[in-house]
């Protein structure tokens, strides 16, 4: 299914190359009375809980926004329906968009998004191996199939840092490609030796006798923000102020979430379908306020390392 | 599936036996409850985990959880607007294109070669094009869906329309009935069966659409609930949501048969059915 995302993510970044796609104007910019509607399509993970927080607490009504939030299946519905305009702002990993901006999708940073604990041990995201397996930290990893929810993206490249960090043998490890849902069945089978997983499925799998032997994006870099919210620079340079405060709506709320984690708790089960019963002992993301150019550096620098991309994208120029 | 199948089979052996047949929708039955039964004790004998394949049981109490929830029948009511608008769309589309194509020779040699390019094109590799075009809304799925059965029920037009007796025809011009007048005591009740076999396969194809459309674009409806279900880790809700397509699916194909067993009361093909 995640291959299959993929080629549609391929085919689609190949359609918007193409074609000069202008279509549709969703919204237009405040104009007087009434608040504007804002189109954002975000995945239903716990990473974009601020947004549905914000929303509620009224961050972006303060704003005169109204927010229509769209929940899509991933980047490849997403990153193209930003890029023609259909919905004003996405929610994306930032590898995924250094990607896209090297391939020459025209793309802005607008809000930071989630962003690792910085914990080693106690991520929201991290490598876990089969209780009693003998690999014991990311070392061991070299040699051996890790499953990642999407090839050359950002899980793979940071579990390579962790690799790296460990002092292992980065380039020997075989990675497959995964959906998180399915991972755990298949480490259980043994299809695959470690899987890189974040929540809800780290709880999960650490209920269930899990090892975590490494947190990768603590390894990458300190403070590692993982995805944030992005627009087209047609919509940024057409629309500035309701970027403007869709970013100041965002920022708000990301500092509400981060500073309020039962509210984030309880606000996953209004747009997730998480177990209840689990949601007390998942570890939430670090809810960043402000985009970290130096992550971005960091993640560019490895996607071109590992020869995700040929040169790095100008980073400046995809953020704010 | 093959545990429904096996007891089918025995079934029938068994009544044939006693010279008194089971009635089908028993033996229909039969096959659900050992499938039930199949998939309430896999998981109960440790063959899979409880945690990948959950019992029927916790299934069925998912089930329940979640028909108490309004976002559920809000989904529920997406999935079958979506299923019904595609499915108007695509047999107006259908009946007019193909009565109008069928009806000109020289129409229908020009389009055949065209047809037959863009029939194959599966719709699932329309999804980026639908993304591009309206997001993640009802219309990119509408798309996807509309596309698909549009084909099953153009061709069926097609072959109905040629189906027709050239004598027939040829008498009806010689009257000089006009176009229409043709088009409705000639060629309709010649490509009625054919209309109707289009109508049941587009309607199956539809909601093979519409589903796969909300589970991979993300556009409103139980394929979205089931997605938010699979990221959320929620096994049980997961394969809830999945029974209950299902059921849809069965529903969907019972109202298919029943309209086409009315529509074609006349036709010999059903009075047949119906004096065996």
């Amino acid at each position: 299914m995640i291959r299959f995302r993929a080629a549609l993510a391929a085919a689609a970044s190949v359609l918007l190359l193409t074609s000069a796609c202008g279509s549709g104007d969703s919204s237009d910019d405040a104009s007087g009375d009434g608040p504007t509607t804002v189109k954002v399509s975000v995945i239903p993970i716990v990473d974009v809980a601020p947004i549905y927080l914000g929303n509620q607490q009224g961050f972006f009504a303060e704003q005169g926004l109204k927010l229509d939030l769209q929940s899509a299946q991933g980047g490849a519905a997403i990153v193209p329906a930003v890029v023609s305009g259909q919905v004003d702002f996405g929610f994306s990993n930032y590898t995924s968009l250094l990607i896209a901006k090297s391939k020459g999708l025209p793309l802005k940073v607008v809000a930071a998004g989630a962003g690792s604990t910085g914990v080693q041990g106690k991520d929201f995201g991290g490598v876990v191996v089969k209780a009693g397996s003998p690999i014991k930290s990311a070392k061991d990893l070299a040699g051996k199939r890790v499953a990642v929810n999407t090839l050359n993206n950002i899980n793979d490249t940071t579990v390579r840092a962790s690799i790296r960090a460990a002092g292992g043998d980065a380039k020997n490890v075989k990675f497959t490609e995964l959906a998180f849902p399915d991972m755990l069945a298949a480490l259980e089978k043994g299809n695959v030796d470690a899987v890189q997983v974040v929540e809800p499925f780290l709880a999960t799998a650490k209920k269930n006798g899990g090892k975590v032997i490494a947190s990768n994006y603590v390894d990458t870099a300190p403070n590692l923000t993982i995805a944030g919210y992005f627009t087209s620079q047609k919509t940024a340079g057409s629309k500035p102020e309701l970027v403007k405060k869709f970013a100041a709506a965002m920022q708000k709320s990301l500092k509400y979430a981060d500073e309020n984690p039962d509210a984030v708790r309880k606000i996953l089960g209004t747009y997730t379908k998480i177990d209840p019963s689990l949601t007390p002992s998942l570890t939430l993301p670090k809810f960043p306020t402000e985009v970290n150019s130096a992550s971005l550096d960091t993640l560019s620098k490895l996607a071109v390392q590992d020869g995700l991309i040929k040169t790095a994208p100008d980073v400046k120029d995809l953020l704010p | 599936m093959t545990a429904a199948v096996t007891a089918n089979a025995t079934g029938r052996g068994r009544g044939g036996r006693r010279h008194r047949p089971i009635p089908a929708w028993a033996l229909g039955l039969t096959g659900l409850l050992c499938l039930m039964a199949v998939v309430e004790l896999v998981p109960r004998t440790g063959l899979v985990q409880e945690r990948f394949l959950p019992p029927f049981s916790e299934m069925v109490s998912a089930l329940v959880d979640q028909a108490g929830t309004s976002a559920f029948w809000q989904a529920l009511l997406e999935t079958l607007r979506g299923w019904a608008i595609g499915l108007a769309i695509a047999m107006a589309a259908g009946v007019v294109l193909g009565i109008v194509i069928g009806g000109v020779p020289l129409l229908r040699a020009a389009m055949s070669s065209t047809i037959e390019f863009l029939r194959p094109i599966p719709s699932v590799a329309l999804i980026p094009l639908a993304v591009l075009l309206y997001g993640t809304e009802m219309r990119s799925t509408l798309l996807l869906v509309v596309y698909a059965s549009f084909w099953q029920i153009l061709l069926q037009v097609l072959y109905g329309v040629q189906d027709v007796d050239p004598v027939a025809r040829e008498t009806a011009r010689s009257y000089r009935f006009r176009p229409l007048t043709q088009v409705r005591t000639v060629i309709w009740p010649t490509a009625l069966p054919y209309v109707m076999t289009g109508f049941r396969l587009g309607a199956a194809v539809a909601l093979i659409l519409e589903i796969t459309g909300e589970l991979v674009i993300g556009s409103p409806g139980l394929g979205k609930q089931i997605a938010v279900a699979q990221t959320s880790g929620a096994v049980a809700s997961m394969y809830a949501l999945v029974i209950v397509v299902g059921l849809i699916g069965v529903v969907v194909n019972v109202i298919a048969r029943t309209t086409e067993r009315r529509v074609l009361r006349w036709h010999p093909s059903v009075r047949r059915e119906v004096f065996s």
